[in-house]
């Protein structure tokens, strides 16, 4: 067997697929950022494995640039998260559903 | 190299998976982190030695530790009752997503594979990637250092005490 584009492709779809399933149905804000990261990775895997295969040098710098973009995302959503748990500290993070109020709108 | 490949991906999905799937977060952040090691792995074994540095040291040298710290500092650290949200729609329209995505990528990648198979990984130059970096793409780098500053000043005017602001 030849390790070829594809199988890095694969892996990078299936973290990509992982980590949307992690956005979309978890309810932790805290795993919601971490898949938010699993994510950035797997668009990162497929920038650079491309970038060797086809020796175009610029999908590297941009994947140098997607990380220093999500440690800069990280770095505000857990200062929001800080803020959060520390004015609501009872129902901190979990976006609960209030039926009650879904009835008035 | 197989048996790298294989060792290294079957890492990245298992940590990908706990992350995702686990109910103590220090568990997920901490299986996060060993699968951001085991992708600079396979960088490495793509050849882009450079990236798989960023990856170690920005990742799980920083990001991570960030992760963990806000996690045990601000005792974030609670038992979910319910995992998982309610409604089934967001885990259909992601495995409809999985589906189309490989049902998208399956005949490319199998095209593009054929010519290519017999092509070597040669690893990048560090060299010749960082003289792109700071000629054609010079502006760009500027406008990240600016955001970063930016970023560091905002997150700690929004992290001061309530007590301080009211005084001021």
């Amino acid at each position: 067997m030849d390790i070829g584009l594809n199988h890095f492709l694969l892996v990078s779809l299936l973290l990509f697929s992982i980590g949307l399933f992690g956005v979309m149905s978890r309810r932790n804000v805290l795993v919601i950022l971490m898949s938010i990261e699993l994510m950035l990775n797997a668009v990162n895997l497929s920038f650079v494995t491309f970038s060797q295969f086809y020796s175009l040098l610029s999908a590297q710098v941009a994947a140098f640039f997607v990380m220093t973009i999500s440690a800069a995302e990280a770095g505000v959503g857990l200062a929001l998260i800080v803020i959060i748990s520390r004015k609501w500290p009872k129902r901190n993070f979990l976006f609960e559903r209030d039926p009650e109020k879904e009835k008035k709108y | 190299m197989e048996i790298l490949f294989i060792f290294f991906s079957a890492l990245v999905l298992y940590g990908g998976l706990v992350t995702v799937f686990h109910r103590d977060l220090v568990v997920s952040a901490l299986h996060l982190a060993g699968s951001m090691l085991a992708l600079a792995g396979l960088f490495f074994i793509l050849g882009a030695h450079f990236i798989a540095g960023v990856q170690v040291v920005v990742y799980a040298g920083a990001v991570m530790v960030l992760f963990v710290m806000v996690v045990m500092l601000f005792d974030l650290k609670k038992e979910d009752s319910v995992l998982f949200s309610k409604g089934l729609w967001p885990k259909i329209a992601s495995l409809f997503f999985l589906i189309g995505l490989i049902a998208g990528i399956l005949p490319l990648s199998l095209h593009l594979f054929q010519p290519l198979a017999a092509q070597v990984i040669e690893p990048t130059s560090t060299k010749e990637l960082s003289r792109l970096l700071f000629t054609k793409y010079v502006l760009a780098f500027e406008v990240l250092g600016v955001l970063l500053l930016l970023i560091a000043v905002g997150v700690a005017v929004l992290c001061r005490s309530q007590k301080n602001v009211t005084t001021s």
